[in-house]
């Protein structure tokens, strides 16, 4: 395998990226600035291009050794202290190049979308700058063959989110998201920090496998010492409370739908298909850590389910379209989460898969909706715009649909997949994600019919575009799309005239062609793994997965319990009886039909709801107020945090503030007083100028040391 | 009557030295302050005059340091004599007086 081209130059997939935003940061400036997107399309298009040539080698290789499909790259000695060790060095197992594929692939189309979209922005370059750091911190993350490699990327794309939330940092709203964002994800990495010290407390390595020698490959070696048995027992929650603030789970994931305040590709990108994954990601990556753990699985397979039910509760009362999304992309990261929770880690990258590519079409297609509105997001003021954009139309249909999870679009497979394995295992959490499916497919299609049927409502100041407007719009009505959840939030002048008329197109080929590419994958990503699970079997060549299911089936072998080997995509599943097989089978073709009549179901409610009825929804709004105002208030979730938490933190810091006043100040005061006022007090008593006094000091001192000589 | 002995050489440093810096200490008139230093000067060089003597018949190089250090010192003392006085005589005429307290107000 290490014959591979893209392996060989694998240092070029985070590298290209990184000097692409060099180039777009440093040189892009001034004149240059409308060229910024060139060196980023470049540098993210070849690393895509190395990232697809690798998985396809990887495909190519047929028999996997036991242990495994994977080879380990060092590069060079990054840190050598002691006995610590870290390289700089690249794992590549299936799992690497599926992330890796979804991380370069999906970046490049959004990132031609973003040149579409963004045109004309004052910090044109700073975004593309960011968008290629961004691109390099992932690729990093997900390459990385050691846990210091992964908290630089863990790391690093934080900071990327923290300043493309803060695009718009002249925007209050969008600088407290940020700093939100920044805050509330440094919970988790405290306890991702705190994990990847016990480890090396523990193992003596970081290292994820090196010939034995890797902290996933101790793991499961069946000698460990007390502590590191004890370790084990902690390090899962510890990796998990990282993993729930970067993905957004319950108790951290606040930020999220925050951070929509950032421009719409940075949302489709960073906050919908790469970096909240990132969490799901590392679990899977770590089964062997978790696997073992029933307490962590439980732990994460209830959290995740509530998520799920949670945020879509949340989102079906929410009325900007990117909100919605966000709060949906919460909802679906906890479909996620439950998949590996369940023991079903390849349902839940499968998910993982197919959730990047819808819900980066769907965010896309919001900031399309965004671009042609000005800047508009309320829903209430929007109504029948498939006039106006008819390609978006089709486009945001493809991603509702395969959000929703309608019968045979990718949405549909992925979500199944997790339902069954949770059936499998707790039937409780099958039926609380069924409920979950019915909210996502009904709050889904409760946005497209409100926004883009029936009779056609714009927004003030925006023309229908296509058809010819009687009047001149008002000056600065067609000016360029103020971007942003809250247009009066930003200040005058930022929608500044780029020249557009107001009879612009609308959809521009930059931003419409990615989202045609988006759309076919949202549509049929879902035939990557069914029904032949060639996504399973491959993502079951990976050594993480194999372990895992080792450490799953010697568990339920010992428990008595059987355990479907699908899940983890190994080859036993092939040679089941058939009988075994075929009721395993029925089991998922069962939740299939369930789930595709509850997709049904849920979007023919809305279609009656919300296109047909538009006045049903008011009557049932008066009939459900009390439920509706608690949805309203998001559970009143933010106001708890901040009466609790940060109230009491801010509180804390005053007294901080006051104790640094008055103590550490003043001690800092005194040392630099002392030597001052023992020089004034000298100055008075005995430096007064009379040579005679000098002369006897100095022989009194003289004296004294030849006292002290002498005695 | 015994004869010289180290001890009387340096008593008589040691008195000569007392003498200079008592004056130092005690008077005010810059000259005679000077006179005083200069006192020192001798005493301190009658002490290592006796001490090289002292020590010829083991360490004969001492003898020939002590009396080369014994030469710098005057040769020392006698430049710098020009230079004093020529500043004192400076300070004189600024302020018609020689008393060392006249010019207290240079104290740091």
């Amino acid at each position: 395998m290490e014959h591979l081209f893209a392996i060989k130059h694998s240092y070029l997939i985070p590298l290209l990226p990184l000097l692409g935003a060099a180039i777009a940061g440093f040189l892009c400036t001034g004149k240059r600035k409308t060229l910024a997107h060139w060196p980023i399309w470049i540098s993210v298009g070849i690393s895509a291009i190395l990232s697809i040539t690798l998985l396809l080698g990887m495909l190519a290789e047929h028999e996997a050794p036991k242990a495994g499909l994977y080879h380990v790259q060092n590069w060079y000695h990054w840190i050598s202290a002691g006995s610590f060790d870290a390289s700089v060095g690249f794992l590549f197992d299936p799992l690497t190049a599926v992330m890796l594929c979804v991380v370069t692939g999906i970046g490049f189309l959004i990132t031609v979308f973003a040149a579409g979209y963004m045109k004309g922005e004052e910090g044109y370059s700073r975004f593309f700058a960011y968008l290629g750091l961004f691109i390099f911190m992932m690729t990093m993350l997900v390459m990385g063959n050691n846990f210091l490699m992964l908290y630089l990327g863990w790391e690093g794309v934080g900071l990327c989110s923290y300043l493309l939330i803060g695009y718009y940092y002249e925007r209050p709203a969008a600088r407290e998201a940020a700093k939100k964002a920044f805050l509330v994800n440094r919970v988790g990495d405290f306890g991702f920090g705190l994990g990847v010290m016990l480890m090396f407390a523990a193992f003596g390595t970081v290292s994820y496998f090196g010939d034995g020698s890797g902290v996933l490959e101790l793991a499961t070696s069946g000698s460990l010492t007390g502590f590191q048995s004890q370790a084990l027992q902690w390090l899962p929650f510890l990796l998990m409370l990282g993993a729930f603030g970067k993905s957004a789970q319950f108790p951290l994931y606040v930020w999220l739908p925050d951070a929509m305040e950032g421009p719409t590709p940075v949302s489709a990108l960073i906050h919908a298909a790469t970096m909240v994954t990132a969490g799901v990601y590392m679990i899977v990556r770590c089964g062997t850590l978790f696997v073992g753990n029933d307490a962590a699985m439980i732990t994460i397979t209830l959290i995740g389910a509530f998520t799920a039910i949670f945020a879509a509760s949340i989102a079906m009362r929410q009325f900007d379209l990117k909100k919605v999304f966000a709060y949906s992309t919460i909802s679906q990261l906890g479909f996620m989460f439950v998949g590996v929770g369940v023991l079903a880690p390849v349902a839940g990258v499968f998910h993982l898969v197919t959730h990047a590519f819808f819900k980066a079409l769907l965010f896309l297609s919001c900031g399309v909706v965004m671009h042609a509105m000005l800047g508009e997001l309320d829903m209430r003021k929007m109504s029948g715009l498939k006039h106006v954009l008819p390609k978006t139309r089709w486009l945001i249909l493809c991603g509702s649909l395969a959000l929703a999870g309608f019968p045979f679009v990718s949405g549909f497979f992925s979500k199944d997949e997790i339902v069954a394995a949770a059936w499998h295992r707790y039937p409780v959490i099958g039926v609380v994600l069924l409920i979950t499916a019915f909210m996502t497919a009904y709050y889904t299609f409760r946005l497209y019919f409100r926004v883009f049927e029936g009779p056609l409502v714009l927004p003030t100041g925006v023309s229908a575009g296509h058809q010819p407007s009687p009047q001149p719009s008002p000056a600065g009505a067609d000016s360029h799309a103020v971007h942003g959840a809250d247009s009066h939030d930003a200040p005058a002048g930022h929608g500044t005239d780029h020249g557009h008329t107001a009879h612009h197109n609308h959809e521009p080929s930059l931003m419409i062609v990615p989202l045609i590419v988006l759309a076919i994958g949202a549509l049929l990503a879902g035939y990557l793994n069914y029904p032949a699970e060639r996504l399973g079997d491959f993502l079951g060549k990976s050594p993480s997965l194999v372990a895992s299911f080792d450490i799953a089936r010697q568990r339920a072998a010992a428990e008595g319990v059987t355990l479907a080997p699908a899940p983890f995509g190994q080859e036993e599943y092939r040679q089941l009886t058939k009988q075994e097989r075929s009721a395993e089978d029925v089991v998922h073709l069962r939740m299939m039909v369930v789930s595709g009549l509850i997709s049904a179901a849920a979007i023919y409610l809305a279609y009656v709801v919300h296109r047909q009825r538009r006045d049903v929804a008011d009557l049932l709004y008066v009939r459900v107020r009390r439920i509706a105002r608690v949805l309203d208030a998001k559970y009143w979730v933010d106001e708890i945090y901040q009466a609790c938490i940060v109230e009491s933190l801010r509180k804390l810091g005053r007294l901080l503030f006051v104790i640094d006043q008055v103590v550490v100040d003043g001690l800092v005061w005194l040392a630099g007083f002392t030597p001052q006022g023992a020089g004034f007090v000298v100055k008075v008593t005995s430096q007064r100028g009379y040579l005679q006094g000098y002369a006897s000091a100095m022989v009194l001192g003289v004296l004294i040391i030849l006292l002290i000589v002498v005695l | 009557m015994t004869d010289l002995a180290l001890q009387h050489y340096l008593a008589v440093g040691a008195i000569l030295f007392a003498i200079g810096l008592m004056g130092f200490v005690t008077r005010r008139n810059l000259i005679i302050m000077f006179l005083c230093t200069e006192l020192m000067f001798q005493g301190i060089a009658v002490t290592l005059i006796a001490f090289g003597r002292y020590h010829f018949a083991t360490r004969p190089e001492a003898f020939f340091a002590s009396q080369a250090f014994v030469l710098f010192v005057l040769v020392i003392a006698a430049a710098e004599a020009a230079l004093a006085l020529g500043l004192i005589v400076l300070l004189f005429r600024r302020k018609q007086t020689l008393d060392a307290e006249a010019w207290h107000e240079l104290n740091g």
